[in-house]
C-alpha cells in the first residue's frame, strides 16, 4: 500500500513536469519546431543514405531494406523513450556536479536520482519516436512478422527494458561525474555506441559485436530483440538478454550512484 | 535538539603544475593534498533557538550546515538532529528540516512560483488541508501574492529570497538552515527578510540556523553565535558576551581646526596605556582614536582632547561587531567560550 | 598583411590556451565520433560484399574506406563555431558592442578559431592520416601515399575551413529570427553533412542532382579536399574545383560583409 502511494507520487510529480513542459512549448512553438525538425531531417538524411545504397544491392548480409528499416525503427523508439524521461543525466555529467547545484537534489525527501530526472522532459525526443513508429508501420507488411498477443507482449517487454539500457549506460557514466566533477564527455564517447544497434550485429567483426554484445550492449536495445520478431531465434537470448543486460546495467548504475553520492563534494564556498 | 561532536571534513585537492607537462604528469600520477575544511567543531543548539554561523570566506561555515543537511558526509565526528543521523537516513531526515541556499535557488527556474509550491507539495506529501493552510501564513510573512503567478525566472533577488525561505517551509520543518539568506540584498528587503525570520521562529518554534557575512543580521536576528576561521571554533556565546567581554573598544573621531596641532596629543603617556588599549591614527584630516572604555572613560579622553587643541566637530561612537571580529581574527586569539 | 597578423595574434593565442584546456574533452568527443566511422566502415564492408562487384558506383572498398576516415578528418577540421558564437552574441546583445571596437569581428573569431584548431590538427591530423595510409598499404600491398595530392588537399582544406567560417558566420545571422540556436544549428549541420558528401560521396547522387551538389558551395566543404586526397580528381579537375572553391569563399566573405554592414546599419538607427 506504501508502495503504491509512492508510486502514485512519482506519477504524479512527473504529470506536473510534462504539464509544465507543455506549456513552454506552446509559448516557444518555433523553437520547438525547429529543434523537432532537426532531428527529423536528422534521421532522413541518414534514410537517403540506406536507399542510396539499397538502390544498388538486393539484400546486405542476407538482410533486406525492409528488414533493415524495422530494425533501424526499433532501435530508434528505446533511444527517444529514454532522451525523453532522463535527459538530465547529461547535465549531471555536464554541469549540475560540477557548479555544485546537486545540493539542492539531496535536500529533498525523494531518491536523487528521481528528483534529478523528473525535472526535465525532453520533448524533441518525439522526432526520434515519430520516426521510430513510421518505420515499424512502413515496414511491418514487408517483413514476416507475427501479431499475435505472445509478441505483442514481448515487444512491450523488449522495449521497456531497452529503454533501461541506454539509461542504465547513461547513468555509470554520468555517476563518474561524482569524483571527476565532470563527464560529459565520457557520456558522450559511450552513449554514440548505440548507433551500432541499428544496423544487424552480423555486419561487424568479432571484437565489435563483443563489445556491442556484452560490454556495452546496445545489440540488445535493437538488433537482438528486433531480429527475433522478424526472423526468429531464441526469446531466452534475444529478448531475455535485453532484460539481463538491463538489470545488471541499472544495478551498477544505481549501485554507483549511491556511492556517488556519498563522496559527492559540493563546490565552492 | 541538535548536537554536533568533534564534527571534521576533509577534502581531497589534486595540485596541478602549470603547463601541458604538469597536466600529463598529474593525469598519470596524482598528487593529492588533503584540506581540513571543517576542523573538530563541536556545539549544541537547544529547541527554538537562532544561531548565527560566522565566519571569513572559505571558513568552512558552508561545510558545516552542508553536513548538518546531510549533503556531505562527514570524514569523521558526529551531528545528531532530532535524534536522527542526516548522511545516514537522508530522505527521511529532510523532511524534518528547510534548506535556503542564499547563493543559487532551490526553486524550479522555468515552473510559475505557485507552481513550484505544486511540486513540493507532493514531494513532501504535505495534505491538501495542511498545503491551504500553510501557504496563507507563508503569504502572510512572506508576501508572495504579487509575484505568485510569474514564473521564478523573473521574480527579482528579494521576491526570490522571500518564495525560497516559503518553500522551505512548506512542510513545517523543525530546523531551517538558511546559508548567506540575506546576500546581495538591499537594506529593506534584508530588513523584510530579518523579520519573517523572527516571526517564523516566534511563532512555531522553529529552530534556526543561519550563516551570514552580514553582521547586521546577527545584531537583528541571533540568539547566539559560533564564529569559526580556517575549520575550528574561535568564539561560541552570546552576542552580549562577546561585546562584554570584546566589545568595550569604543571611537572618538574628530577634526581639529589646526591639524599640526594634533602633534601635541600624547593620549598613551597621559594616562598610562598601552598601544593595544589606545590607538590612534591621524590621516593629516581627521584624527581616530580607538580606546577601552573599560580602562578609561571617554569624558576623561574628551576633555583632555579639549583642553590640548581646538576641535570642529567631535564624534563618540560604540564599535560595533564587525570591528570586535576584526580584531579577534587580527589576533587569533583563542577564546574560551 | 603584417599589422593584421600583429592585431589579432592575441586572439590566436587565447584560442590555443583555450582548445588545450579542453583538449581531454576533445578527444573523448573526437572518438565517440570516430566511432561512426567505424560503423560505415563495417557497413560498407557488408555492403561491398553483398554487392559482389569490385567497385560500388566507380568507388572500390579502399576507395570507400579512406573517403570515410578523410571526409570524417576533413569535416572535423574544416569546422566552424561561428553560427553559434555569432548567433549567442546577437541573442545576448553583445554584437552592438562589436561595433564600438576597432577591429574586424569576423577576423577576431577567424583567428581565434584557428588558434583553437590547431588542437584538432595535433591530434586528429596524425593519427587518422596514418590509419588511412596504413589500411591503404595492408589493403593494396603497396605504399598510396601521394605527397603531391596530400598538398593540394591541403590547400582544399584550408579553402574548405574558410568557406565553412564565412557560411556560417552568414548563418549566424538568422538568430536575428530564430531564436532556438541548438535547433537551427542542428537541422544546419545534418543538411550540409549530407550537401557536402559527409555521409555520402556525391558521384552516388543521380545524374542532375550529382551535378547540381558539385555545384554548391557545400561540395567545396568536404567532396573536394577528399576527392583529391583519394586521388579521384584529375590536374584539370583539381584546378576546376580549386577555382569553385575561391569563388565561393569570396562569395560567402561579401555576403557576410554586406549583412554585417546591414545589421551596422539597423541597430545604429534601432538601438539594437
Amino acid at each position: 500500500m506504501k508502495r503504491l502511494s509512492k508510486i502514485h507520487r512519482m506519477f504524479k510529480l512527473h504529470r506536473i513536469f510534462i504539464k509544465q513542459d507543455l506549456k513552454r512549448l506552446m509559448e516557444y512553438k518555433i523553437d520547438f519546431l525547429t529543434g523537432a525538425l532537426g532531428m527529423l531531417v536528422s534521421q532522413a538524411v541518414e534514410l537517403v543514405f540506406l536507399s542510396v545504397i539499397f538502390a544498388q544491392i538486393p539484400s546486405l548480409e542476407g538482410w533486406t531494406f525492409t528488414q533493415i528499416l524495422f530494425i533501424y525503427g526499433f532501435a530508434l523508439l528505446p533511444k527517444a523513450i529514454d532522451h525523453l524521461f532522463t535527459d538530465n543525466l547529461w547535465m549531471i555529467g555536464y554541469t549540475i556536479i560540477r557548479k555544485g547545484e546537486f545540493d539542492k537534489y539531496l535536500t529533498r525527501p525523494v531518491s536523487s536520482l528521481f528528483a534529478v530526472t523528473v525535472e526535465k522532459f525532453q520533448i524533441d525526443a518525439f522526432g526520434e519516436l515519430f520516426v521510430g513508429f513510421v518505420l515499424l508501420g512502413i515496414s511491418i507488411p514487408g517483413v514476416s512478422l507475427e501479431i499475435s498477443a505472445l509478441n505483442i507482449l514481448l515487444f512491450i517487454v523488449a522495449l521497456f527494458f531497452s529503454t533501461f539500457i541506454y539509461t542504465g549506460v547513461k547513468l555509470i557514466t554520468a555517476s563518474v561525474a561524482f569524483w571527476t566533477k565532470r563527464s560529459g564527455q565520457i557520456i558522450y564517447m559511450f552513449y554514440m555506441i548505440n548507433e551500432f544497434s541499428k544496423y544487424p550485429t552480423t555486419i561487424y567483426n568479432k571484437a565489435v559485436r563483443f563489445i556491442v554484445t556484452y560490454i556495452v550492449p546496445f545489440a540488445f536495445t535493437a538488433f537482438f530483440p528486433a531480429s527475433y520478431f522478424i526472423v526468429g531465434g531464441n526469446p531466452w537470448y534475444n529478448i531475455g538478454g535485453t532484460v539481463v543486460m538491463a538489470v545488471l546495467l541499472m544495478s551498477i548504475g544505481i549501485f554507483l550512484w549511491n556511492r556517488g553520492v556519498k563522496a559527492y563534494e559540493s563546490a565552492g564556498s | 535538539m541538535i548536537y554536533v561532536e568533534n564534527l571534521r571534513k576533509e577534502f581531497k585537492k589534486t595540485i596541478k603544475e602549470p603547463g601541458l607537462k604538469g597536466s600529463v604528469k598529474s593525469f598519470f600520477k596524482p598528487k593529492n593534498e588533503i584540506i581540513t575544511a571543517v576542523d573538530d567543531i563541536s556545539f549544541h543548539v537547544p529547541r527554538g533557538e537562532i544561531l548565527g554561523f560566522i565566519g571569513p570566506n572559505g571558513a568552512g561555515k558552508s561545510t558545516v550546515i552542508k553536513m548538518l543537511t546531510g549533503i556531505l558526509t562527514p570524514t569523521s565526528g558526529r551531528c545528531e538532529i532530532n535524534g536522527q543521523i542526516p548522511y545516514k537516513n537522508r530522505k527521511n531526515y529532510v523532511k524534518e528540516i528547510g534548506v535556503v541556499f542564499g547563493q543559487r535557488t532551490q526553486l524550479w527556474w522555468d515552473l510559475a512560483l505557485r507552481e513550484t509550491y505544486t511540486v513540493l507539495k507532493e514531494i513532501y506529501e504535505v495534505g491538501d488541508d495542511d498545503f491551504k493552510k500553510r501557504m496563507a501564513f507563508l503569504n502572510e510573512v512572506l508576501e508572495l501574492e504579487d509575484f505568485i503567478t510569474s514564473p521564478v525566472r523573473t521574480l527579482s533577488l528579494g521576491q526570490r529570497m522571500r518564495a525560497d525561505i516559503a518553500a522551505s517551509l512548506l512542510h513545517s520543518p523543525k530546523v531551517l538552515f538558511l546559508d548567506e539568506p540575506t546576500i546581495g540584498l538591499d537594506v529593506v528587503v534584508k530588513d523584510n527578510i530579518r523579520n519573517a525570520i523572527h516571526a517564523i521562529n516566534e511563532n512555531e518554534k522553529t529552530t534556526v540556523i543561519l550563516t551570514t557575512h552580514d553582521l547586521q543580521d546577527v545584531e537583528n536576528l541571533c540568539d547566539r553565535i559560533v564564529m569559526i576561521d580556517k575549520g575550528k571554533k574561535l568564539f561560541d556565546g552570546g552576542i552580549s558576551v562577546l561585546k562584554e567581554k570584546y566589545g568595550q573598544s569604543r571611537e572618538m573621531k574628530f577634526v581639529p581646526v589646526d591639524p599640526k596641532a594634533a602633534s601635541k596629543l600624547s593620549y598613551n603617556a597621559e594616562f598610562g596605556l598601552s598601544e593595544d588599549e589606545l590607538s590612534l591614527e591621524n590621516d593629516g584630516h581627521e584624527v581616530k582614536v580607538r580606546f577601552n572604555s573599560g580602562l578609561i572613560s571617554a569624558e576623561r579622553l574628551l576633555n583632555y582632547t579639549l583642553s590640548t587643541l581646538h576641535v570642529k566637530d567631535i564624534n563618540l561612537s560604540d564599535a560595533d561587531i564587525e570591528e570586535i571580529i576584526k580584531g579577534i581574527y587580527r589576533s587569533e586569539v583563542k577564546l574560551d567560550a | 598583411m603584417r599589422k593584421i597578423l600583429k592585431i589579432y595574434k592575441p586572439f590566436t593565442h587565447a584560442g590555443v590556451l583555450l582548445a588545450a584546456q579542453y583538449r581531454v574533452n576533445f578527444v573523448f568527443f573526437i572518438l565517440g565520433d570516430v566511432l561512426r566511422c567505424f560503423i560505415n566502415y563495417f557497413l560498407w564492408h557488408a555492403v561491398f560484399k553483398s554487392g559482389g562487384a569490385e567497385t560500388f558506383m566507380g568507388f572500390s572498398e579502399i576507395d570507400m574506406v579512406s573517403y570515410i576516415f578523410i571526409s570524417f578528418l576533413t569535416t572535423t577540421l574544416a569546422y566552424s563555431d561561428g553560427a553559434y558564437a555569432v548567433g549567442e552574441e546577437i541573442r545576448d546583445g553583445s554584437i552592438a558592442m562589436r561595433m564600438i571596437k576597432p577591429i574586424r569581428f569576423d577576423l577576431a573569431f577567424l583567428f581565434q578559431e584557428l588558434g583553437e584548431r590547431t588542437m584538432s590538427l595535433l591530434l586528429a591530423f596524425l593519427p587518422l592520416v596514418a590509419g588511412v595510409e596504413i589500411f591503404r598499404f595492408f589493403a593494396t600491398g603497396r605504399f598510396a601515399f601521394n605527397l603531391w595530392f596530400f598538398l593540394l588537399y591541403f590547400v582544399s582544406l584550408v579553402l574548405a575551413y574558410l568557406i565553412n567560417f564565412y557560411f556560417n558566420v552568414c548563418f549566424g545571422y538568422t538568430a536575428f529570427v530564430l531564436k532556438n540556436l541548438w535547433g537551427a544549428n542542428f537541422m544546419k549541420d545534418c543538411i550540409v553533412g549530407f550537401l557536402s558528401g559527409g555521409i555520402i560521396p556525391l558521384a552516388f547522387m543521380p545524374g542532375w542532382l550529382g551535378t547540381a551538389l558539385n555545384l554548391l558551395p557545400f561540395a567545396s566543404l568536404t567532396y573536394t579536399p577528399v576527392m583529391i586526397y583519394i586521388g579521384k580528381l584529375d590536374g584539370i579537375a583539381i584546378l576546376l574545383s580549386f577555382g569553385l572553391q575561391i569563388f565561393w569563399l569570396a562569395f560567402f566573405f561579401v555576403l557576410q560583409q554586406v549583412i554585417w554592414n546591414a545589421s551596422v546599419k539597423r541597430m545604429s538607427v534601432q538601438g539594437g
